[in-house]
């Protein structure tokens, strides 16, 4: 690690100026951050926690009837609390790592970070979330912008995101044995006006929505309309812990086990 | 007496409190240094320049050496001094040692040993096998060839003929403690070491030779190992002899041990095998005649690849008479990690060529694989009233009929006169349900499109001895103290596997006294010299005897003492329940100890042993390399999911053969471990190189080691008692290495599950991770 200042604010607002200075970054569980800054693959100049902030934390219901995770909220937290209202979400957070990762990793974090292997853009993108920052609010169609890469601004932190809450969803995640990462993850959420299925680990181009499967369940929410769907090698992470054929093929079959398990 | 008893691990307590010491616990003298080497980043080429100015100037970075700064021999290699320790102007693998920063910490170390500027000419690397057959990159002149009958001409006039290729990767040895050294400067040069090595006498032989001194300038001791697996056989070299000339050239104490990613590039691994063969057959699937081609990577240096590869060969008939057999076998030279002593020693793999043949003929003719295996086993040894085997028998043997006795001939002209496997085999499939457990698989297969299941009973005949044979010798050294306390000494090292209990189980038998005045000290080359390797299964076989030698020698001396002194017979005394009688007088074995002490008797004894009635030409590939045979055989049961491939182990029955064990506990221990291991690499354990010879699979989030929840669900073990027909300590048998081939009945019973979804036979690799179980699906079903 390379020094750097910290500091605990407990406020949005006093987060969001003491990321005004140059080369500041958000820190939340550090799950990811931390180790990045011990390879020294990073170098900023000041840490701003962001889990002293409490209205980034917690699960609540607004008006509207959406699911709204404080940024900062643990995944062990929404595991816990979102069981009853959104269970698919909650097995999503359940199973993401280890007890450790799951009592320090936020949702606020993972999102930003947008790992082409994390489980929550998934979710995020097929529940048609609302990434609400510190001032806008982002609709999941255009907030992930490819590997790593958002529409988040320099100093811009995610305070919550909003989940309208789907009639049936279900998280299919084929894991990579030695991590446990997702080497696919399919997300499937079923809402009145259509079907949504967001697809995680298998892209180069990080979490995107299968649209030809969202056409056929949105018509038929069955396995069965799944029938001769298939997504191309074309445009997939290919690595040692699979091929770009092995990641295509996975996501026709983790998006019927999805629908089955939701249907 | 404790002989044959389940007795749990001496060290178990230590273990599970955490309060076991290994060298990195060690507390270290003030000022104690520490090393970290500075690694090759390309495969293969010269090093133009080597600037460490960043390196020296470091933080805490006391001295950088080189090869230029060793004083004496700059080498690491068991075998043919080819193994620099540190380059000299060559680098042959990614990870190779080029330099060691000695600094006042670890992470000091480690930090500094990054800021090297080196320059390359780089030269193409060899990687592959086609690589390095093209280049005639290989150890030996050329391939080694083994030859019974006519192998080709046999295959040929068979009625049905096979052919196939198979891959089989390599494997991690991931001991749970990496490997680790400690050097502590002595009195005139001298040295001590403490060491994680399976083979302190010869980090011993390598630290001398580094430091210019005989090997009675050093001394190196080692308590246990958390894990060795094969891996500590050559690999801690370099480590003891870094810290060794750092510390002499310092004056100060230094220690060293990788970090896991620098410990799995830059060690040796289990070596990879791509085994081509061709069996021609009948109509029962007997064999006629069978021909492998084996090929493997041995990475850059020779390290113990020979014997390795030897060994593949000396099992490619496995529990398999081959009347007509050809091994051809290529020690093929790569850059990449030296490939070196895993478990089995290259045993295994040459037992998955056979069990893959074995496997295939069963699918060419639609027959039980299990009916195949065992028309083409050796014969049955007989027992003493004329029978087969079961129960088993003490020698002597009975006379052998000329037919009997030319079938249990091995390729390489061993007779096979202990084979119990027939028996054994029965007793397994009757115990597990084997034959109503199949039909009920074909059923439930029948029914279910998308899940399939399968099984598989596949056997284990392996050797133990080391081909090497001068190695199969041990020495003991054990004192009996005027308290009666009993404290042993042997070369034998501890990794886990119970060894100093067994060989304490012996010396209490012998003294008739309990466990707790039995004391097994750390190994040590200053008490028990010119020892081997703890490898090749030989440690409690060896060992064992040693220890047995010098206590019955001890046991004589106070005996002829006790008699003398009551003017009794010395074969009348007898040791038994902590006490010693002489007539009729009893008295406590500390009793008795003080009073030979008192009669000044020697109490101290050395022992010694020899494995008899072996001889070895590996030339021309002939001879009896292995005393005895041990036997095993596993039924395990799988599911795959054929729409991704994936799979469980739902079941795995065990019957194995640990001879008179001395010990069931630590020896069900071992076959648990054994089959989990050997289940592991052929199906999770993937090493992935790139293009660039990077080894890409370098820490547990890559690399997927099973867990205790990756153990079949249902996993039943049991021992196949009956005595070693040949005179092994207290009739037992060696089961460190045998119990991993188990682990192939699960690569055999995924085969047989992917057997399940159509016509093809599924020609399955290893490691059968779920994207190879599916591919082989798809090719089964003719939609690949
Ligand atoms: C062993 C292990 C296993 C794992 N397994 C999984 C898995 O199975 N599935 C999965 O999805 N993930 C997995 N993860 C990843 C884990 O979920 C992420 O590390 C975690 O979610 C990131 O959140 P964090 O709070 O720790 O972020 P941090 O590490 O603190 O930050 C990550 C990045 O996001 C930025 N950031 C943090 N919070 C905010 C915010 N509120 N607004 C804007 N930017 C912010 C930081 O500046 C940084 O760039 C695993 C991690 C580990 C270590």
């Amino acid at each position: 690690m390379y020094a750097f200042d910290f500091e605990k604010p407990t406020t949005v607002a006093e987060a969001v100026a003491a990321l005004a200075d140059d080369e500041a970054q958000p820190l939340s569980g550090g799950q990811t951050l931390i180790p990045t800054l011990k390879q020294r693959l990073a170098m900023p100049s000041k840490l701003v926690s962001l889990t002293g902030i409490a209205e980034m934390q917690g699960v609540c219901t607004n008006d509207a009837g959406q699911l709204c995770i404080g940024g900062a909220t643990p995944h062990a937290v929404v595991a816990a609390e979102a069981a009853s209202k959104y269970p698919a979400l909650s097995a999503l957070a359940s199973n993401i790592g280890d007890p450790a990762v799951r009592n320090r990793g936020t949702i606020g974090g993972s999102v930003a970070n947008n790992d082409p292997a994390a489980c929550y853009p998934s979710a995020v993108l097929a529940s048609g979330a609302t990434v609400v920052t510190n001032n806008r609010e982002i609709a999941a169609d255009d907030y992930f912008q490819g590997l790593f890469s958002t529409a988040l601004e320099e100093g811009e932190i995610i305070t919550e995101v909003r989940f309208p809450v789907p009639q049936a969803a279900n998280y299919q995640k084929f894991v990579q044995p030695a991590s446990r990462f997702a080497l696919v993850g399919v997300f499937v959420a079923k809402f009145a006006d259509g079907v949504r299925v967001a697809v995680t680990g298998a892209s180069n181009d990080g979490v995107f929505r299968w649209t030809e499967a969202e056409k056929a369940l949105s018509a038929n929410f069955s396995p069965d309309a799944l029938n001769g769907l298939s997504v191309s090698a074309d445009g997939m992470i290919g690595d040692l812990h699979g091929t770009p054929e092995y990641r295509a093929h996975l996501i026709a079959v983790m998006t019927k086990r999805a629908v089955a398990a939701a249907s | 007496m404790s002989v044959h008893r389940p007795t749990p691990h001496d060290s178990a307590r230590l273990h599970v409190t955490g309060a076991a010491r290994y060298v990195d616990d060690i507390p270290t003298p003030a000022g104690c240094l520490h090393l970290a080497f500075g690694q090759s980043t390309i495969a293969h080429g010269t090093i133009t320049a080597m600037d460490l100015t960043a390196v020296r100037a470091s933080e805490g970075v006391i001295a950088v050496l080189t090869a230029n700064d060793l004083p004496h021999a700059n080498d690491v290699s068991p075998s043919i001094h080819d193994e620099p320790l540190l380059a000299t102007g060559t680098v042959h693998y990614v990870g190779q040692p080029l330099f060691a920063v000695v600094a006042t910490s670890h992470t000091a170390a480690r930090k500094a040993a990054r800021l090297a500027e080196v320059t390359y000419d780089t030269k193409p690397a060899i990687l592959t096998i086609e690589e390095a057959m093209a280049a005639n990159s290989r150890f030996e002149e050329g391939p080694r060839v083994y030859t019974r009958g006519d192998a080709s001409g046999a295959i040929d006039a068979s009625a049905h003929v096979i052919d196939g290729v198979i891959d089989m990767g390599g494997q991690e040895h991931f001991y749970l403690e990496g490997q680790a050294a400690l050097a502590l400067p002595q009195d005139d040069g001298d040295m001590v070491v403490h060491s994680s090595t399976q083979h302190p006498s010869e980090i011993q032989h390598k630290v001398a030779d580094a430091l210019g001194l005989p090997m009675h300038g050093v001394k190196v001791e080692v308590r246990r190992m958390g894990g060795g697996f094969g891996g500590k056989e050559s690999q801690g070299n370099a480590l003891a002899v870094a810290c060794a000339v750092a510390a002499s050239l310092t004056g100060k104490p230094c220690k060293m041990r990788y970090d896991r990613d620098d410990d799995m590039v830059i060690t040796g691994k289990r070596h990879d095998f791509r085994i081509s063969y061709r069996a021609g057959f009948d109509h029962a699937g007997r064999v006629q005649g069978i021909e492998f081609v084996h090929y493997t990577r041995c990475g850059w240096a020779q390290d113990l690849s020979l014997p390795v590869a030897d060994r593949a060969m000396l099992h490619a008939d496995n529990a398999y008479f081959f009347e007509n057999i050809r091994i051809e076998s290529h020690r093929l030279r790569t850059n990449t990690q030296s490939a070196t002593a895993f478990r089995g020693f290259g045993g295994p793999q040459g037992i998955v060529g056979v069990e893959r043949v074995m496997d295939q003929i069963a699918h060419h003719l639609g027959l039980d694989p299990l009916e195949v295996r065992k028309v083409n086993y050796y014969a049955e040894m007989e027992s003493a009233d004329g029978g087969l085997s079961a129960p088993r028998a003490a020698a002597p043997l009975p006379p052998e009929s000329i037919l009997t006795k030319k079938k249990q001939v091995t390729p390489y002209g061993q007779e096979v006169t202990d084979f119990v496997l027939h028996g054994l085999t029965a007793d397994l499939a009757a115990r597990c349900d084997y034959e109503a457990r199949r039909v009920a698989v074909a059923e439930w297969n029948a029914g279910s499109p998308v899940l399939k299941r399968g099984m598989a009973i596949t056997p284990v005949k392996f050797g133990i001895s080391f081909t090497l044979s001068h190695l199969n010798q041990a020495g003991a050294l054990v004192h009996v103290y005027q308290d009666g306390s009993v404290a042993l000494n042997h070369g034998g090292t501890e990794m886990g596997q119970g060894l100093y209990q067994k060989v304490a189980q012996v010396a209490s038998g012998v003294f008739g006294i309990g466990l707790e005045q039995v004391r097994l000290t750390a190994t040590d080359t200053s008490k028990v010299p010119n020892t081997s390797a703890t490898a090749a299964s030989s440690g409690s076989d060896l060992n064992g005897m040693a220890v047995l030698a010098a206590c019955e020698a001890l046991r004589a001396r106070m005996a002829d003492h006790l008699a003398a002194v009551r003017q009794g017979e010395p074969a009348d005394v007898v040791f038994e329940g902590g006490l010693v009688r002489v007539g009729a007088d009893e008295m406590t074995f500390c009793a008795a100890a003080k009073e030979c002490y008192e009669g000044r008797v020697s109490l101290s004894a050395t022992g010694f042993y020899k494995t008899p009635d072996i001889s070895w030409d590996r030339i021309k590939g002939n001879g009896r390399p292995f005393y005895y045979f041990a036997y095993g055989a596993a039924c395990s049961e799988v599911v795959i999911d054929t729409l991704t491939g994936e799979y469980k182990v739902l079941r795995t029955d065990i019957l194995h053969d640990a001879g008179r064990s001395l010990n069931p506990a630590l020896d069900i221990g071992q076959i648990e471990g054994g089959f989990v291991q050997g289940a592991g690499w052929l199906t999770t354990e993937e090493l992935v190189w790139d293009d660039k010879g990077r080894l890409r699979t370098h820490a547990p989030s890559t690399y997927k080691i099973p867990a205790a929840s990756d153990r079949p669900k249902v996993f039943n073990v049991a021992l196949f008692e009956g005595d070693n027909p040949e005179a092994t300590i207290h009739r037992s048998k060696a089961v460190g290495e045998p119990p991993f081939c188990l682990g192939i009945s699960v690569l055999m019973a995924l085969s047989d599950a992917v057997a399940a979804c159509g016509a093809a036979y599924p020609a399955l690799d290893a490691p059968a991770t779920p994207e190879r179980v599916l591919k082989a699906v798809m090719r089964v079903r003719g939609d690949a």
